[in-house]
């Protein structure tokens, strides 16, 4: 028994899991009506996170490996405007999702070199990178929305692919988001890449010094960081039936979020997908049991900015707790 | 008086080796950093089943020593032998490849990544499509911490929860399983509490048992007196003296180190 606890604790995200079953609970309970525990709600929900929940797989990854990417909010419209150009030019539609990929990757991609050679902070590199590929976007497009409709026919199989439902009740996006934390946990937690990674966020120093290409390691997360938005970026795209100037604006900094409520150091080294999945969840339900239970909408930035600072601090308190 | 030393050096060397040849044999070593003499003629060599305790202040030239010898920095003079075979570095892969391995304090682990990962950092055994054997780590690392002469219960523990011997135990334990012919500790026992200092050479003993070479480096003679057969000082980039421990005493060691010169011959 004691073992299982300290097992428990060790895992930083044991809070996280605790408060989100608690926070289901609350929400379940105090709702008007119940209407968190709704299928119309539940739907929309698992359609909605994932957004979010895609991207941040990635940016937690890449935060164990020690770096940062604030690129990702630019990312995104940079794919999503790709896709519809593309589109809009009559390009077969798997060729437009491969080159969309392609766009994310080589941003991730160039991220990953500018860090590793340049060897600044990675904030601010890809803060550079976030406003350059923002300001690009906003210039090509002049902040203009651009409709896809005019050139993708209902029910397309990219549309039933990304955005389709199954039994027109379970939103496929929710299935994405359940798949990439899969195929991520099942690497970094199991695969000797994965090992790389912890031990590159952790003690790069002696990482290198076992002979382990660090950069590579960092460069690979963060072509995944890309792969991961553009693919964010076209679903979001179809969903929203166009190419819009402000997406992606402030998922940079709710992506870091989503890691540490999940447990993720902001130092390197420590954190875990199953936590990012969990701090993904737990950040969109606050969002949408507070607007529920009738919490005034525009202000529901105070609970999240309040419920990080405090995640934060229970997930060091765990840290402790464990760390006999 | 230079050629006289190494002529003694080279004479030294047919003794201890047991089947001839000794393990490493440093000739002529000379190492500049712009206009900065760091390594001056440097004659160095290990033997087989060997504790040589490297000693001499910060700045003597210890760590330059150290780093040529394990290939991160190349000698702008001199040779280097390993088992009698002279040997060019292109990157330190090749050294580690010769079973020279460097551990150095507290820059070999990762304080959040478990025991039995940090063992196989880099190196991690797989099963198919290169997903990593944790049973075989587990197990294999544990191995190597016994043969130590260490007790830790569990490998999935991380490296943080440990005391700082134990943690040098793991960095040791780490060059144990990959069969290191020679391990160089780097500082083993600066951090380190009185307890933990005699775990660090209890692990010095043990690498000898088992045929392991050891340079094992300090700033104090003390730390190392106990477990070195050999003591080579350097002072200044220069070598002060290299004596067996039965040809020389404690007193003696101190009194060369604080006066910097080298023995009259």
């Amino acid at each position: 028994m004691q073992r299982f606890f300290n097992r428990f604790f060790s895992f930083r995200a044991s809070f996280t899991l605790l408060v989100f079953i608690a926070l289901l609970i609350l929400f379940g309970i105090t709702s008007a009506d119940h209407s968190f525990f709704k299928s119309a709600n539940l739907t929309a929900l698992a359609r909605l996170a994932p957004d979010l929940g895609i991207v941040s797989l990635g940016v937690g990854m890449l935060m164990i490996a020690g770096r940062f990417d604030l690129s990702v909010a630019s990312t995104v419209p940079v794919s999503s405007f790709v896709f519809t150009k593309l589109l809009g030019w009559g390009t077969p539609l798997l060729l437009c999702m491969i080159i969309t990929f392609c766009s994310g990757v080589l941003i991730g991609y160039l991220n990953g070199l500018l860090v590793t050679k340049t060897k600044l902070p990675s904030f601010i590199v890809t803060l550079g990178t976030m406003l350059f590929w923002r300001g690009l976007v906003y210039a090509a497009s002049r902040m203009m929305p651009i409709g896809i409709r005019a050139w993708l026919e209902f029910g397309s199989w990219i549309e039933k692919m990304l955005i389709g439902s199954i039994g027109g009740v379970l939103p496929v996006q929710i299935l994405w988001f359940l798949l990439f934390a899969i195929v991520l946990g099942i690497i970094l937690h199991f695969h000797k890449f994965g090992n790389w990674v912890f031990v590159t966020g952790d003690n790069e120093t002696a990482a290198q010094a076992m002979g382990i290409n660090t950069d590579g390691v960092i460069i690979t997360c963060y072509v995944i960081v890309g792969f991961l938005c553009s693919f964010m970026g076209m679903m979001q795209n179809i969903r929203i039936e166009s190419f819009a100037a402000n997406q992606g604006v402030g998922i940079e900094l709710k992506a870091i979020a989503s890691a540490v409520v999940g447990g993720t150091a902001l130092t390197g080294g420590i954190g875990s997908i199953p936590g990012i999945f969990l701090g993904t969840l737990t950040i969109q339900i606050i969002e949408n049991g507070l607007i529920l239970m009738g919490a005034p909408p525009f202000g529901i930035s105070a609970f999240i900015g309040g419920a990080i600072i405090i995640f934060a601090v229970l997930n060091v308190a765990a840290a402790r707790v464990s760390g006999r | 008086m230079d050629d006289q030393k190494s002529a003694e050096t080279q004479g030294a060397t047919a003794d201890t080796a047991g089947n001839g040849t000794p393990l490493v044999k440093m000739v002529g070593i000379e190492k500049w950093f712009g206009k900065v003499c760091a390594l001056r003629n440097i004659n160095f060599h290990v033997g087989h089943g060997e504790v040589v305790g490297l000693v001499g202040d910060n700045g003597a030239g210890k760590s330059t020593l150290i780093k040529v010898l394990s290939g991160f920095h190349l000698a702008d003079k001199g040779d280097i032998y390993f088992e009698g075979n002279m040997i060019h570095y292109s990157s330190p892969k090749d050294a580690k490849r010769l079973g020279i391995e460097t551990v150095y304090q507290e820059q070999a682990l990762a304080p959040h990544v478990s025991i039995s990962r940090n063992v196989f950092m880099g190196r991690e055994p797989t099963k198919a499509l290169g997903f990593m054997n944790r049973k075989m780590m587990d197990e294999e690392s544990m191995g190597a911490i016994t043969r130590l002469g260490l007790r830790i219960k569990d490998p999935e523990a991380p490296v943080e929860a440990l005391s700082g011997g134990q943690r040098q135990g793991v960095a040791i334990a780490r060059v144990l399983y990959f069969k290191a012919k020679l391990v160089i500790l780097d500082e083993p026992t600066i951090a380190l509490s009185v307890k933990e200092s005699q775990q660090v050479l209890d692990f010095t003993q043990q690498l000898r048992a088992q045929g392991i070479s050891v340079i094992f480096i300090t700033h104090n003679i003390f730390h190392v007196f106990q477990v070195a057969t050999r003591f080579f000082i350097l002072s200044h980039g220069e070598a002060l003296t290299d004596v067996k421990k039965e040809d020389t005493n404690i007193d003696h060691l101190i009194e060369l180190i604080v006066s910097g010169r080298k023995e009259k011959a």
